[in-house]
């Protein structure tokens, strides 16, 4: 891989769970130190196309090279999956599941050493919980728990890293550690894709927009593609959070 | 009979020195294999598997005598073991899945074992072990049985405790759900297959579970888990051979020694039970902060 090359390049690509919902036609392409924001109403298929990405739903057409490849070498995609709900009682500390983001460098056998330490001392300190390492993960607020995850994605040293609706449920002042991580990430030449539907989230941190509603509506920079007609057409009647408030885009035949 | 005598002198004996053998190793590994059975609650999957057991020790005697015990055990359980995984996986409720195979694969034991002419004393011994007529030729391969256990799970432990903790986050990490689950139960299998012919099919559940969950009563720190329930489970295996033994050459009362080593973990069990309530009721210290002090607060179950 060329260090200017795309990280990620999709070009027709579909998705589809087997015997289930999918998404098609999309075409993207992302370059180190870019972020896009994937944007869609609830069910547009912007989880499917992350863990598309990741290998977790069959690429089905069209054609995906992640990293100059067709299969994603182990460990370069780095996942933060949608808030989950963890057993909050799992006896595990906080730095003990970020090591998790090493296994799949370490592999079945090997067991983390002096540099797998450093590297989650590090993730710890990118999302400002290096203090908290040694609690509990389920003694964590929410928003703590989702930057533990976060630095548990970037332990695994991702050049390519998805974000599944990060920002839901975060207070103000975890929302803004948030940003100001994935802005730390696009410096160090992390190429960012995440999922959102939060406008301005993505004015504020992205480049690139992809708008989704079951394929492709558009795809383009932040401000070409964030037009009040591209973002009727993607959430047709459905409400869009903008600044908290949430405002209900009326359908074309509302007219 | 002096203390001594009861705790280390007894295993001089040859077949005292060989079920404390058999039973040390097994129980280390069950400890070992318990803690991933209490974290993942598969409990009652185990339970399942302690019945799927029964009828292929039944087939195993019919065929071979005693020494074909341990292989018809191991093909039922490592069958039983695929079996439980896929219908888990295929979406059958668990319970539901356990409960068919428990009982279908019981009853085709208990058939089997009513053909044979000593129909009483074989089911007893199947259901009841026998710990203290365990043959020399019988212990290498139950001492292999449980060591194969405790290198599977060795292998895959931290891919293990990562499928435990967030089983999504661990399948986008690239591990496969379906191959771990399969490697676990398999290895809970060959525990429930060396213990079945040590201390029965009806008491190994407790070499599974009660180290596990005396392990989780003791610490909330990862790691230490599994050298707590191994030690749980060894302390255990011994006091409960020896108290066994103390019973009935000293005082004359004839226990039955696997049933005594089981009752001798669930005391252990209810001694970490009084620990950590006590502890838990204990103040905090005031000297110390909140944020430094996460053990302190891991009693309290729950979000906060």
């Amino acid at each position: 891989m060329s260090e200017s090359g795309p990280v990620l390049v999709l070009r027709d690509a579909a998705f589809r769970h087997p015997g289930g919902a999918g998404v098609a036609g999309l075409r993207l392409s992302v370059a180190p130190g870019e972020a896009v924001a994937v944007i869609g109403p609830n069910g547009a298929g912007k989880s499917t196309l992350l863990r598309g990405i990741l290998g977790l739903v069959p690429l089905v057409g069209g054609s995906m090279r992640v990293g100059g490849s067709e299969h994603a070498p182990d460990g370069m995609v780095g996942f933060l999956p949608q808030s989950s709900d963890l057993d909050p009682d799992f006896p595990i500390s906080l730095e003990q599941v970020v090591m998790q983001g090493r296994y799949r460098r370490l592999g079945l056998l090997r067991w983390p050493g002096r540099r797998d330490r450093e590297v989650v001392r590090r993730a710890l300190e990118t999302v400002g919980l290096a203090d908290r390492a040694r609690l509990r993960f389920g003694e964590l607020s929410g928003g703590q728990r989702q930057r533990g995850m976060l630095a548990r994605a970037l332990a695994s040293e991702p050049v390519l890293l998805l974000l599944d609706e990060p920002f839901n449920g975060l207070d103000q002042a975890n929302r803004d550690a948030l940003i100001e991580t994935i802005r730390t990430l696009k410096r160090r030449g992390v190429a960012i894709v995440v999922s959102t539907h939060d406008l301005e989230l993505a004015r504020q941190v992205c480049d690139t927009v992809l708008l989704l509603n079951g394929g492709q509506v558009g795809c383009g920079p932040v401000d070409d593609v964030l037009t009040l007609e591209n973002v009727q057409e993607c959430f047709e009647g459905v409400g869009v959070e903008i600044d908290e408030h949430t405002v209900v885009v009326p359908g074309h035949e509302g007219h | 009979m002096s203390l001594g005598d009861v705790l280390f002198g007894a295993f001089a004996l040859p077949f005292m020195g060989r079920a404390l053998l058999v039973l040390l190793v097994l129980s280390i590994v069950a400890g070992i294999v318990g803690v991933l059975v209490n974290l993942r609650g598969l409990e009652f999957i185990s339970d399942g598997l302690t019945h799927a057991v029964f009828p292929g020790l039944a087939i195993g005697l019919a065929v071979g005598g005693s020494a074909g015990l341990v292989p018809g055990a191991a093909i039922a359980a490592l069958i039983g073991a695929v079996l439980l995984t896929l219908f888990v996986r295929a979406g059958v409720t668990s319970d539901a899945a356990v409960a068919v195979v428990l009982t279908a694969t019981f009853s085709v034991g208990v058939i089997v074992v009513s053909r044979s002419d000593d129909y009483a004393g074989e089911l007893e011994a199947l259901l009841f072990g026998r710990v203290l007529t365990i043959a020399p030729e019988d212990v290498a391969p139950l001492v292999v049985v449980s060591l194969a256990a405790a290198v599977a799970v060795g292998a895959t432990l931290k891919q293990q405790v990562f499928r435990a903790f967030d089983p999504h986050g661990s399948r986008a990490a690239g591990d496969r759900g379906l191959a771990l689950d399969l490697v676990l139960n398999a290895s809970i299998a060959l525990v429930v297959v060396a213990g079945a012919s040590t201390v029965g099919t009806l008491l190994v559940l407790a070499l599974l579970i009660v180290p596990g969950a005396s392990a989780r009563l003791a610490t909330v720190h990862l790691w230490r888990l599994f050298p707590i329930a191994a030690a749980v489970g060894a302390v255990s295996a011994w006091l409960g051979l020896a108290v066994g033994f103390g019973a009935s050459v000293g005082a004359g009362i004839d226990l039955p020694a696997g049933s005594t080593v089981v009752a001798v973990f669930v005391v252990v069990y209810a001694l970490m039970l009084g620990y950590r309530l006590v502890r838990d009721r204990m103040p905090r210290s005031p000297a110390a902060p909140a944020a430094s002090r996460p053990r302190a607060r891991a009693g309290a179950a729950g979000e906060r």
